[in-house]
């Protein structure tokens, strides 16, 4: 059971450290969720030391019982990831509402550009009503 | 002993209450700063209660002993738990007096306070994960709350750097379950001298780096500029003098406490990464105009001292670590509340914050440098004392930089890059509050090395028999 484990992690931790260095928001959100996971499960493989039926009471005669505390764990830890993941995709919409893009190439080059306006003492067009919008989304993301 | 769950209990209801409320008006702001000065003060009480009677304990829910959740408060909790609710508490004034712009700003901020003192008072290590998620989630979203895409884009760097820490943590902690079979800190210091020498330096090195990304250290720092300068001073503030505090505490309590084998190891190591941490952040702050820039990047050089403190170890080390960090902790905090106040009076606070960090008497900053001077005579090693005096010349050169780029121009020329008026009687009393804390700390400051050296002898002595090297 254990190299099971241990493969499957590795699979799972390498895809996620993979997808985290795409120049992707939505990529990197999808990399944190498998890392999350390959986390998770070496938290269910710490519990292998002993093996048997289901910790569920009243327990069946004198067999062993498989640990219970692991899988509390887990199951806590996977509510985080999901707290985390949603607060992770609120922001990359923010992102995706304030330029219209979740490609990380596109938005440094937009930003390049916003710079070097900036810099030129010219403010780029529509830069106020962009701000006004975004600060609305802002404040009902926080909500 | 209830005292230790009533910040908690008082906390975890106020900042529900505080999400359902509309935060930009007075009134629940005002609610928010009432709840965290009653836990200020319950946390004080608590801390004085360790003091006088040494560490206390609960066990959470009245379960057995070894089956429920222990809360267990010593020196370093206590003392961490007061300092950080205090930053907040600080900030928070702040924020409520220059008026809040995002609704959920003091609901977050008692989240915060909650996962932060949960992670301080805590006993198991399991807990002490999701408290740090909790205090984490809500630093993600304070970063991003109040608009701009510039925040929002800085939040999603800090969340998803941090987050591959917290995740590098959690397998670190499934690792050490099955190494010592407890989740007991306590206990799993007992156990971890058993641990196979190769699996506890893996195990270690999982917690060096989850706490190394929160602490800002010189490999892991990238997020951390980006994420300073983009926010309200008073979340700098918060993120710098109570956030930080995590990774600090994490290294004492995981590598000081719970792993001594492992951390006496990696001395060298600590030490070298610490002096990188300390000349990188010092050259990048030199080379920097703006007053948040050059505070964040001198946030991550002084992360290279608790690091080094560290390194050299024994109970001087990691009383000199504790130390420094508190003095660090309010200096920040000081700094980056006064960074865009105007005035003469928001000036001399931010004046006593400069001397403060550059270590000039009498102030906090000189007992955290003296501290930390001593460890290094101590450890009888001429570079670390040469590193320390080099690294506080430079954070004097640096930070008079500011100061002198700030409130020394023509008033015109400074207002055409940065058009504020002077602070209002509010904001310039939380900052010359915060200053007189860190002057009275250096003219009294028996209470602050009493708590350093206690924190330290508990640390040490939870492993009877490796202690000393």
């Amino acid at each position: 059971m254990n190299p099971l484990f241990a493969i499957v992690i590795g699979v799972l931790f390498g895809c996620g450290v993979f997808l985290l260095l795409k120049p992707d928001l939505f990529r990197v959100i999808a990399g944190l969720v498998l890392v999350s996971n390959a986390a998770n499960l070496t938290l269910m493989a710490s519990g292998l030391t002993r093996s048997g039926q289901a910790p569920i009471a009243p327990v069946e005669g004198n067999e062993p019982v498989a640990d219970p505390l692991v899988q509390a764990m887990t199951l806590t830890a996977l509510v985080i990831g999901f707290a985390v993941t949603s607060v992770l995709l609120a922001l990359c919409y923010g992102v995706y509402r304030a330029r219209r893009s979740v490609d990380l190439d596109e938005l440094s080059r937009e930003e390049a550009a916003e710079a070097a306006a900036l810099e030129a003492d010219e403010p780029p067009l529509d830069e106020e009503s962009e701000y006004d919008q975004q600060d609305e989304f802002d404040e009902e993301i926080v909500r | 002993m209830s005292l230790i769950a009533a910040p908690l209990l008082l906390l975890w209801p106020g900042a529900i209450v505080l999400a359902l409320l509309d935060g930009r008006r007075r009134g629940p702001g005002a609610l928010a700063v009432a709840i965290l000065a009653a836990v200020f003060v319950l946390l004080a009480v608590l801390l004085a209660a360790v003091v006088a009677r040494g560490p206390q304990e609960l066990v959470a829910g009245g379960w057995a002993p070894d089956v429920g959740i222990r809360l267990r408060v010593d020196a370093l909790g206590a003392v961490f738990a007061v300092l950080s609710c205090g930053v907040l508490l600080a900030s928070l004034l702040q924020a409520v007096i220059t008026g809040i712009h995002a609704r959920a700003t003091p609901s977050l901020t008692l989240f915060m306070a909650l996962g932060l003192t949960g992670l301080f008072l805590t006993g198991d290590i399991f807990s002490f994960y999701v408290f740090f998620e909790l205090a984490m989630i809500c630093a993600y979203a304070l970063t991003a709350a109040g608009g701009g895409d510039r925040r929002v884009r800085a939040a999603f760097t800090f969340a998803v750097v941090n987050l591959l820490g917290s995740f590098l943590f959690l397998i670190g902690i499934g690792a050490l379950y099955r190494a010592t079979g407890t989740l007991e800190m306590a206990a799993v210091a007992q156990q971890a001298a058993t641990i196979d020498p190769n699996t506890g330096l893996l195990i270690a090195v999982t917690f060096f780096v989850a706490f190394g990304i929160k602490l800002g250290l010189f490999p892991f720092h990238f997020w951390l500029p980006s994420v300073y300068l983009a926010v309200a001073p008073h979340v700098a503030a918060m993120f710098a003098g109570a956030l930080a505090n995590i990774g600090t505490y994490g290294l004492l309590r995981f590598g000081g406490a719970i792993l001594p084998a492992e951390l006496e190891l990696s001395s060298a190591a600590l030490i070298a990464i610490g002096a990188l941490s300390i000349a990188y952040g010092a050259l990048q702050a030199i080379a920097r105009r703006d007053t948040r820039e050059v505070l964040a990047y001198s946030s991550i050089g002084h992360a290279g001292y608790v690091l080094i403190a560290l390194g050299i170890g024994g109970p001087v080390g990691i009383g000199a670590a504790v130390i420094f960090s508190i003095a660090n902790a309010l200096n920040k905090t000081l700094l980056f509340l006064g960074s865009e106040l105007r005035g003469r009076l928001a000036a001399t606070a931010f004046l006593v914050g400069v001397l403060s960090v550059a270590g000039v008497p009498p102030t906090a900053g000189f007992f955290g440098k003296a501290a930390l001077f001593d460890a290094g005579i101590d450890a009888g090693s001429i570079t670390t004392v040469t590193l320390l005096f080099v690294g506080g010349a430079l954070s004097f050169v640096y930070l008079f930089q500011i100061y002198q780029h700030d409130r020394w121009r023509p008033r015109a020329e400074r207002e055409r890059e940065m058009p504020t008026g002077a602070a209002s009687p509010g904001q310039r009393g939380v900052a010359l509050a915060v200053a007189a804390i860190v002057v009275l700390l250096g003219l009294w400051p028996e209470p602050l090395l009493a708590i350093g050296e206690q924190a330290a002898q508990e640390i040490t002595a939870t492993t009877p028999g490796r202690a000393e090297p």
